[in-house]
């Protein structure tokens, strides 16, 4: 036998060998690729789901029909049709009501606590829990209102609210009472938590051609400029009383922080540091500050007072340590993001710099953000970060107790600068999916998501304390 | 020649090796599928899903929400509770005046006086007073009515509002609905021992005063499970306040009685 096999046929052999054998692993990467794709599908799939809705936790059927006029005086058409439209916008962006939609109410509809009728409220189709009526007039050049809310299923003793506001016959002061009431309905029937229809938020626009210092209500009425420095102010945080604005703006001097006092409508002075100094954050109680300055040449996390004195450092680990944040309850934790294991993560240590832990393990994670009741974090995050991996900023919500975390925002996109209501029941975001950066509203659960702003770049919001 | 021969023979081996190899990692990774298909979840996406450590706290409202567990209707049969309505004692019958057998002598005058026992009024049955609380039967306890009761991940609670004359609950319903509600969002489900499925109710009291602080908040009666018991204790401490007491309430404090119980 000759088993000497010439040159050729050997080579021919090899060839076979090897495309076969390419083919086989062609075959088998074709398999894995089903299969991680598979995996990935699921994986995603599970994310989504996790969110639900609240869990047997009823929102309170309430029924707002439109006030009435008092008497005949002509300017209550356009008063009350801003007043109506405020309280109802107020009452539903609550959080804890169902407004019954105005197409079930009755036909008549009460201005004073003589014409309720109960039944036409708390049987169907209305089956409302609470109604909110009143009447406004205009007398003078002064405007009363006068409002109540029932509880049309206790017929016996209905009354939970009755108030009477007096004010300048303008629409503003009608908008003004508007919000006061919807306040007060708010409080009572939340439990004690103040509404936010008087809250503000700050925030960053470039409209006018430079990123300057804005303002709005919560709703995003009566958006206004506060500074005008005409070059680069970012990062606005007021201050718990409402009463300074601290920003970091790009001055002569290179970026520092710049104070403004809402009641002189002027800057006031504040201490110039060294480096770079950016993202301040305002203690709970108002007395201190926390920022971050790369005064000794890596960016580090310090506090001073309020007026900028008694400077101190927090950390000292190699690695940028930027935006701080108060714990907003107790004022004694302060988290941070951290680069100091490479990627941005979340940290939380006490004020004094002790007790460092980890937040956030993996990704891209920033602008964390403290919920009133000291529970919860909020955060930007890029969860699997890397080149041509899905998915975008998103803001995450976290328990700080047990590190559970929910996903808030889904469509992709930047998503990112999350800032709690005083009241913990909404968020206010920056968010790039309608195609320029603009400011987004939603509830703390991520439901009901809209946009404040649509004109020009409007970034970095923040949430007045009260 | 024979060393040629041997070349090719352990070719042919090493793609039979190859394929056990293939094989094998095929098999490890339908393996891993049906794990990520049916095995347990991981950290992280177990937050509010299944029965396990959830987060009662979370709510549309003030704090995030979770997907609802599936409610378990409780069978609502007799059980150990503390009874609201006191047991009357019964109205102790009188015994009729024994008549003395007259004597022959004495018969006309005894008359007279019989018929003046038989008009002497009859003792009036002590009026029985009709509790206001309507108590469900087998159960017992604080007012289970339709404000009083709550359900909140598979658990169940109810309150009962004592001081304020007893009909707190009924002039006051909305005010009943919130401290409801605010103590169904603070109780947190993971701080009960993971062990414990069902566990009998647990009484818990305290005062609400006049700018809605919760005070004085004590367990009157344990669930015998220490964890659970602690886990309402703190709900209620976790709570700042309930809003104002309503203005036209004449008190400075209301006393609520509050029970829970726990099914996993």
């Amino acid at each position: 036998m000759n088993f000497q096999v010439s040159r050729r046929r050997r080579r021919w052999l090899a060839h076979n060998l090897i495309t076969n054998h390419r083919r086989f692993i062609g075959s088998i990467a074709a398999i894995f690729a089903v299969v991680i794709a598979a995996l990935l599908a699921v994986a995603a799939a599970q994310d989504w789901i996790k969110t639900g809705t609240g869990l047997g936790v009823e929102r309170i059927r309430l029924a707002v029909p439109d006030f009435k006029a008092s008497n005949q005086d002509p300017k209550n058409t356009d008063l009350l049709r801003v007043f109506n439209a405020t309280l109802w916008s107020d009452l539903d962006n609550a959080g804890i009501f169902d407004l019954v939609s105005k197409s079930f109410y009755p036909v008549e509809v009460p201005g004073n606590p003589a014409e309720v009728k109960f039944e036409a409220w708390n049987t169907q189709p209305t089956n409302a829990a609470m109604l909110a009526f009143g009447n406004l007039g205009v007398n003078a050049n002064s405007m009363v209102v006068q409002g109540w809310l029932y509880d049309v299923k206790n017929v016996t003793s209905p009354q939970v609210l009755g108030k009477q506001y007096t004010d300048a016959a303008t629409p503003d002061a009608a908008r003004a009472t508007a919000h006061k009431f919807a306040d007060e309905i708010i409080f009572r029937l939340g439990g004690g938590i103040p509404g936010i229809a008087e809250t503000q938020i700050y925030f960053v626009s470039n409209r006018t051609g430079h990123k300057e210092i804005w303002a709005m209500d919560y709703d995003g009425e009566n958006q206004h400029q506060i500074t005008h420095l005409n070059t680069i102010s970012l990062s606005p945080r007021i201050s718990p009383d409402g009463s300074r604005l601290a920003f970091s703006s790009l001055t002569k001097g290179g970026w520092q922080i710049l104070m403004y006092s809402m009641d002189l409508n002027r800057l006031v002075s504040f201490p110039h540091f060294g480096g770079t100094n950016l993202s301040p954050a305002w203690s709970a109680d108002g007395g201190r500050i926390a920022f971050s300055s790369s005064r000794t040449g890596d960016p580090e996390i310090y506090v001073v007072d309020q007026s900028g004195g008694n400077i101190k450092r927090l950390t000292d680990v190699k690695g940028p340590d930027v935006s701080p944040g108060w714990n907003p309850k107790t004022g004694a934790q302060i988290a941070w993001v951290s680069g100091r294991t490479g990627l941005p993560q979340i940290y939380t240590m006490e004020s004094d710099g002790t007790n460092i832990q980890r937040i956030t393990e993996e990704g891209y994670a920033v602008s964390p953000a403290w919920s009133p009741n000291g529970q919860f974090l909020l955060f930007s995050w890029i969860r699997h970060y890397g080149p041509g991996v899905l998915g975008g900023d998103d803001i995450y919500i976290m328990d700080i107790v047990s590190k559970r975390f929910v996903q808030l925002t889904h469509q992709g996109g930047r998503n990112d600068f999350p800032s709690w209501s005083p009241d913990g029941r909404h968020i206010v975001f920056q968010s790039n999916r309608s195609g320029s950066e603009q400011i987004w509203t939603m509830l703390a659960d991520g439901t009901n998501q809209k946009p404040l702003t649509v004109s020009g770049s409007n970034t970095q919001p923040n949430w007045s304390w009260k | 020649m024979e060393a040629n021969a041997e070349i090719f023979f352990e070719h042919d081996r090493w793609g039979h090796n190859l394929a056990w190899s293939v094989g094998l990692h095929l098999a490890v990774t339908g393996a891993i599928l049906l794990y990520g298909f049916f095995g347990p979840e991981g950290r992280g996406s177990g937050w509010g899903a299944g029965g396990g450590g959830d987060a009662m706290g979370v709510t549309l409202v003030s704090t995030i929400p979770l997907p609802a567990n599936p409610q378990q209707t409780q069978n609502i049969v007799a059980n150990e509770s503390k009874g609201l309505s006191q047991s009357q004692p019964k109205p102790k019958e009188e015994e009729p005046e024994a008549i003395p057998i007259p004597d022959k002598n004495a018969k006309t005058k005894l008359k007279p006086k019989a018929t003046a026992t038989q008009r002497k009024p009859e003792p009036q049955p002590e009026p029985v007073e009709e509790a206001n609380n309507v108590v469900p039967f087998g159960e017992g306890g604080p007012v289970s009515g339709p404000y009083g009761v709550f359900n909140a991940n598979g658990a169940k609670g109810g309150f009962g509002f004592t001081g304020g004359g007893g009909d707190f609950g009924n002039r006051y319903a909305w005010y009943v609905r919130v401290v409801q509600q605010k103590v169904s969002e603070n109780w947190l489900k993971y701080e009960v021992d993971p062990r414990v499925t069902d566990a009998r109710r647990v009484y818990v009291t305290f005062d609400i005063h006049r700018d809605g602080r919760p005070t004085n908040i004590q367990v009157e009666q344990s669930s015998g499970v220490p964890s659970l018991d602690q886990s309402a204790v703190r709900a209620l401490a976790r709570i700042d306040t309930f809003g104002p007491l309503p203005s036209d309430y004449p008190g400075s404090k209301v006393s609520v009685e509050f029970w829970f119980d726990y099914k996993r």
